[in-house]
């Protein structure tokens, strides 16, 4: 099957794409785990990228740096799980605001208010919210009298 | 040239509007749920527009593959970076592995398409679901309903994404006609040397049959595509040997690393010789 130049193109824009939206989830979220998981799927956009310049120009360069490209990642998933497991122990957070302090010397902070950017919880329904159930099958013999009476 | 652009432009205000509505922080005294709906109504709007721009690589099943992978890959990354916990992130982005996985296919990379679900979906994610679990905060930690800086995030992501429109839509689209004259927007490296030597054998032609070694290309001298795994191993480890042998020595040095970082160290327990602290 040919490759041709207008599914270059496609494979780019999805790899753009994707590589874009890797980029945002590392700026935006303040979880570490998220944050590394972003990075990885910019890694996934690029390797979209790769494999399609190198289908097109017929050589297998592309598959060849894929392959590094996946070799690297799982270095750096290791490393950087290790890093955020020790960085867990520290603070028991994986926010990444915590580690604000680690920054140049001249640069002022970052100023973040918790409480007043984080969405509010949905509250969720307690017993009263849960399903009655229909009553099915025949309904067994039962006092319908308090206990009144001592019964030996 | 400028109805993509201008396209290009909407596509973009569009989805970055809807992933700013669902990245997760306070949208003033609007409920949650509906801001995220409206979000992923926009987004999902955005990737129809952009899926204007894909062109199918063959008829029937290949064609929907093709769209079925893309928009998947598109809609798992946006659910990949927005969800408010990290084991649903942890699962959206191993259904984007599998998507490129099916991306890799359709582009002639069968071995790197398994390669992929096998390393990533299945070392990379599992490691990642552990750690979680090691690390996870009972409830809704305060930090998964934040976003920092979401306003000036989703501008520079999508400003940078225009760019690379901009750029990608610098060749213009297909004239009418089919066959190579339509893939002279973008010379390939194999016809360059049919182009230097058009008009007989030329020294440029020598120097650029020369430049890509013959264990580089994916078809041999006959114009025949050599078997796929065959092919690969056999650029991997001519072409490619010292770069294999880096990427072993490289892993190895990040298992000590991750194990010399992971490894709890023992408090260091003051003797009696040595009054002075320890770190």
């Amino acid at each position: 099957m040919d490759f041709t130049f207008d599914m270059l193109r496609s494979y780019l824009l999805v790899g753009a794409a994707l590589t874009a939206l890797g980029m945002l989830g590392f700026l935006a979220r303040r979880n570490l785990i998220v944050m590394f998981l972003s990075a990885e799927m910019m890694l996934q956009g690029i390797a979209l990228t790769l494999v399609a310049f190198g289908r097109y120009h017929g050589n297998w360069t592309g598959q060849v740096f894929t392959i590094v490209i996946l070799t690297v990642a799982a270095c750096e998933a290791s490393i950087a799980l290790a890093l955020i497991l020790v960085l867990y122990k520290r603070r028991s957070s994986l926010d990444v605001t915590l580690w604000r302090e680690i920054r140049e010397p001249g640069q002022p902070e970052a100023s973040i208010d918790l409480t007043e950017e984080a969405e509010p919880v949905e509250a969720v329904g307690g017993p009263e919210t849960y399903p009655q159930l229909i009553p099915a099958g025949i309904e067994p013999d039962h006092p319908r009298d308090a206990w009144t009476v001592r019964r030996d | 040239m400028n109805r993509d652009l201008i396209l290009a432009v909407f596509v973009v205000v569009l989805g970055a509007s809807g992933l700013f509505l669902m990245l997760p922080h306070k949208h003033g005294l609007a409920k949650p749920r509906k801001a995220h709906a409206v979000g992923a109504g926009l987004a999902g709007l955005a990737l129809l527009l952009f899926a204007s721009y894909w062109s199918a690589p063959g008829p029937w099943i290949s064609g929907l593959f093709f769209y079925a992978c893309a928009a998947a890959a598109l809609a798992s990354g946006a659910l990949t970076v927005t969800s408010r916990d990290p084991i649903h992130s942890a699962l959206w982005f191993a259904a984007v592995v599998l998507s490129t996985s099916g991306l890799f296919l359709i582009a002639g990379a069968s071995f790197l398409a398994v390669g992929t679900v096998i390393v990533y979906a299945g070392a990379i994610i599992v490691t990642f679901l552990f750690v979680i679990m090691l690390a996870q905060m009972e409830g809704k930690a305060i930090y998964d309903r934040a976003a920092r800086m979401p306003f000036r995030a989703t501008w520079t992501c999508f400003v940078l994404f225009l760019g690379v429109l901009w750029s990608i839509f610098q060749i213009p689209p297909a004239p009418a006609v089919n066959g190579a004259a339509a893939d002279a927007r973008l010379p390939r490296t194999g016809e360059l040397v049919q182009k230097a030597n058009a008009a007989g054998r030329t020294a440029v032609g020598d120097v650029v049959a020369r430049a890509v070694r013959p264990t580089a290309r994916i078809a041999d001298e006959e114009g025949r595509v050599k078997p796929h795994v065959a092919g690969l191993g056999e650029t991997l480890y001519t072409d490619h040997l010292v770069t294999v042998e880096l990427a072993g020595g490289l892993l190895f040095v990040a298992l000590v690393g991750a194990l010399a970082i992971a490894t709890p160290k023992p408090h260091a327990r003051p003797t009696a010789s040595t009054p002075a602290a320890n770190a």
